[in-house]
Parts: C-alpha cells; sequence; structure tokens
C-alpha cells in the first residue's frame, strides 16, 4: 500500500470512527445534555463567586471560560471512551485489522467535535453573563477556541485511553491530565485574552503559535504511543 | 491480506503443511494466579476442534490470545505460521471471534453496527455486506432498531453477523449457543458447517459439549490451565511437546 493510500485508509478509519461516536454521543442527549448545563453552571457560580464588578468580571473571563472547557472537556473525553466498555466494545474495537493511529485519530475527531461544540455554547454564555462583546474579537476568539480544542481532544484522547480499564478512572482522568495541559491552558487563555482585549501588546500570534505546536506535539505523540494502551 | 509469515516454531519439513493454529507452553497470568499454566497444541487447517473443559479451565484466555486480545505471558502462539503476540497486524485480518461479550454500540442501529464493523474490516461497500449479514443471521426486519432495545439472543446474533463481514481463515467462538433460542442455536450449526464446508478452520469453546462433539473434527479438554486430554481429529500434540497431563482422578486410581 502506497504512503497515500495508507493515510487515506487512515482517515475513512478515523472517520468511521468520529462518526460512530458522535451518533452515539448525540442519541444518548442526556449525557451531553448535562455537560453542557454543568459547564454553563460552573460559569454561573463563577459569576456569583466575583461578585458583580464589571470590569473584575470581564478580566476573569478568559481564565473561567477555559475552566468551564475544561471540566466540561472531561466529561466529554472520558464519555467517549467509557462508550467503549459498554459490552466488550474496546476489545472488539482493537481486534480490527486497523492502524492504531487511525483508532487514536477518530477518537481525537470525536473529542474535538464535541469540546468545539461546548466551546460554540459556552461563548456565548460568556458574553451574556459577565457583559463581553464576542463579535469584534471573533475571528482570533475562534482561532484561540479551535487550537485550544484540538490540544485538549489530543491529550484528552491518549489519556481517557491510559484510564478506560481502571476502576479509579473518573478520579484519575484529571489527575493525569491537568498537569500536561498546563501549558495548554496558559496559552489558551493568554490569546482568548489578547482577542479579548484587542490585542495591544502585539502577543496574540506568539500564543496562537504556541497552541498550534503544542497540539502538533500532542497529536504525534498520542497517535504513536495510543496502539500500546489497547494492548491487554 | 498481507503474505508476509512469519514462522518461529522448531523447522519442520516443507512438506508438512504448516497448521492453523500453534502454540507452544502458553501461559497466560493476571496477577498471581495463572489462566493458562502451559498449553501446546496444534490445530489442521480447516479443522472444528471444540475446546471442553469446566469454568476456569482457560478456554476462553486461550481464545483471546490467539485472537489477539491478550498476550501470553509464557510461551508462543501462531496462527497461519504468524506469531500472534509479535505480528498482531498479520494476524486481525485472519481471524473472526465471538466472545462472551458482543462488543456492540447500543445507540447505534443494527445496519449502522454491522456498517460501522464492515468499515473497519474494510469492505469494499459496507452498506451492502451489512444487509446481508443482517439477512442471514434473521434480523433484517430488525435492522433500524437500535440495539439497546434488543434481546440478549438478538445482540447474540448480530455478533454473529459481525462474524460474516470478514473473510477469516479461522473463527474462534466462545460459548456461541449461550443466549440462544432454538432457531438460534440452529442458526449457529448452520454457520459451524458453512465455515467448515468453506474451508475455514474454527475453534470453539463450550461446557456444552454433546452438541458441539457432535459437529466437530476434534477436542481438547482443557481443566486448570493445561490440556489433559486430546481427542478425535485435527488437533494435536506438537512434536516434542510433553505429553498431557492425566486427569486428577486417573492419576489417583493409578496410584
Amino acid at each position: 500500500m502506497s504512503g497515500m493510500d495508507a493515510i487515506r485508509t487512515d482517515l475513512g478509519v478515523a472517520w468511521a470512527i468520529a462518526r460512530k461516536d458522535a451518533l452515539s454521543e448525540l442519541r444518548g442527549r442526556q449525557a451531553a445534555g448535562s455537560t453542557l448545563f454543568f459547564a454553563a453552571l460552573v460559569l454561573l457560580l463563577f459569576g456569583f463567586a466575583l461578585g458583580p464588578d464589571t470590569r473584575r468580571l470581564t478580566e476573569a473571563a478568559p481564565g473561567l471560560l477555559w475552566l468551564a472547557i475544561v471540566f466540561g472537556g472531561l466529561l466529554t473525553v472520558a464519555r467517549l471512551h467509557q462508550l467503549e466498555t459498554e459490552d466488550g466494545a474496546l476489545d472488539e474495537l482493537a481486534r480490527y485489522p486497523v492502524e492504531r493511529r487511525a483508532i487514536y485519530l477518530g477518537k481525537a475527531i470525536a473529542g474535538l467535535g464535541a469540546m468545539l461544540v461546548l466551546g460554540g455554547v459556552l461563548l456565548p454564555v460568556v458574553a451574556i453573563l459577565y457583559g463581553i462583546d464576542l463579535l469584534g474579537a471573533a475571528p482570533a476568539l475562534v482561532l484561540a477556541l479551535v487550537l485550544g480544542s484540538i490540544g485538549f481532544a489530543a491529550v484528552g484522547t491518549f489519556y481517557a485511553g491510559v484510564t478506560v480499564r481502571l476502576r479509579a478512572r473518573e478520579v484519575m482522568l484529571p489527575l493525569l491530565m491537568l498537569p500536561v495541559i498546563a501549558p495548554l491552558l496558559l496559552a489558551a487563555v493568554k490569546a482568548t485574552a489578547a482577542a479579548l482585549g484587542g490585542d495591544p501588546l502585539g502577543e496574540l500570534a506568539s500564543w496562537l503559535q504556541l497552541l498550534a505546536g503544542y497540539d502538533l506535539v500532542m497529536l504525534l505523540a498520542g497517535a504513536a504511543g495510543y496502539g500500546f494502551l489497547l494492548e491487554e | 491480506m498481507p503474505q508476509t509469515t512469519i514462522y518461529s516454531a522448531p523447522p519442520r519439513s516443507p512438506l508438512v503443511p504448516i497448521p492453523a493454529v500453534a502454540t507452544r507452553d502458553v501461559a497466560r497470568l493476571f496477577g498471581r494466579s495463572a489462566a493458562l499454566a502451559g498449553v501446546s497444541l496444534e490445530v489442521e487447517r480447516g479443522r472444528m476442534v471444540a475446546f471442553l473443559g469446566p469454568n476456569g479451565a482457560g478456554k476462553t484466555t486461550l481464545l483471546r490470545i490467539l485472537a489477539t486480545s491478550l498476550r501470553p505471558t509464557f510461551g508462543t502462539a501462531h496462527v497461519d505460521g504468524i506469531d500472534v503476540a509479535e505480528r498482531p497486524e498479520l494476524v486481525r485480518p485472519r481471524v473472526a471471534y465471538l466472545s462472551h461479550a458482543t462488543g456492540l454500540y447500543d445507540e447505534l442501529t443494527a445496519a449502522e453496527n454491522l456498517r460501522f464493523a464492515a468499515t473497519m474490516l474494510r469492505r469494499s461497500n459496507p452498506a451492502d455486506a451489512a444487509t446481508h449479514a443482517l439477512a442471514e443471521v434473521g434480523l433484517e426486519a430488525d435492522g433500524a432498531r437500535r440495539v439497546r432495545g434488543f434481546s440478549a439472543g438478538m445482540r447474540r446474533r448480530l455478533a454473529l453477523g459481525r462474524l460474516l463481514l470478514g473473510a477469516p481463515s479461522l473463527v474462534l467462538l466462545d460459548e456461541p449457543h449461550a443466549a440462544l433460542d432454538a432457531e438460534g442455536a440452529a442458526l449457529v450449526d448452520r454457520l459451524l458447517d458453512q465455515w467448515r464446508d468453506g474451508g475455514t478452520t474454527v475453534l470453539v469453546a463450550t461446557h456444552q459439549a454433546d452438541r458441539i462433539t457432535r459437529l466437530a473434527d476434534g477436542w481438547a479438554r482443557l481443566d486448570a490451565g493445561v490440556v489433559v486430554e486430546l481427542g478425535g481429529a485435527g488437533v494435536t500434540l506438537p512434536a516434542a511437546a510433553p505429553a498431557p497431563i492425566p486427569e486428577p482422578a486417573t492419576a489417583t486410581a493409578e496410584r
């Protein structure tokens, strides 16, 4: 099989897995709905905790937005792997004669889709609760959201694979994953703040580049290491 | 299917065909307990062989090792001459495995489950393959229903349908008649005949010896992780492998 054929085959497999996960997620609406509600609730509670000072809320908005995305995202990537634990589906998935990197990519694409929906819902919530003008910052904000979500999905898919067979997976996933996404969280918050603030220091591009680099490294590392996680 | 074969078992004459399955001293530990404690046997190509024995004998573990779901802790296992631990990616296209769990997705319909499996098995037309497999297992009228609403027997049938999507040279079945009514059990028997007539090697793990031994060419009885008895045709000990350990009852009587 030539290199292009192999890539085409991998992408076909990845798309099939992502589509399957998306269908399962959409049809199991309860779980997806409760994740969105939980993340929105986090934003609301932070808003109450910070009080009615508009300036304070505006300054804190980028960090709180990404914290809510991280909390909701943890639930999302964990659930995408828990789908596979029902009735031995993970073993079945691992037995298909396909490349492990294609399975990882499919799960990461499904995670990315879910993260983008989460971000898409939370952005207007932040705008309403914290009084932020999204329209002026839209292109840069969307770019920061997409790059941050790619990185989160790349790391989350890998660590959800690490923890999926563990009994204490709900605890272990954030414990293992949060230290690794610290650089991503920092860059995403800085990029979002720069986008919302009109980028007075001209630092937006640097943070976006850092996010893109992080995404690339994590995707490559995840694709290379994911196969070992499917072994028992 | 890749043509590369890596056969690291003891050298044999080129006139002797490579067995469909060959295991040498295969052991598998879970913590400190041994599910398999050194299984050595060979199965001829195109044969149907039953693995018999009580619960905990190691039948499922052996099938899972051959299906590449588990790695042996010690020993080697080969399928069509390929080491399952060294080159699982070459073994997977050759093996179809029906385990205790069905591996189905509850929120997908029966047809969507099979279409997904057909895509993963790289069938050129997954939709047609899924429709055909649904008809084969008598679920054509339920193709648009979500699996969440299926009974245990229907799930089992659907999992059997998934086995029909590939072109395996080795089919591994773990308690294939479990959860099935008389009609479903007859379906399993028909599929077993179909595979055997097509020259596919079939290994069936069961503790329902009566039903399977009527259909199988040979059988191997396992107990406590070792082969204690071989019978019929198609399954043998490898050359220079130790003889099976006598059953405890026999050993006591001889003393």
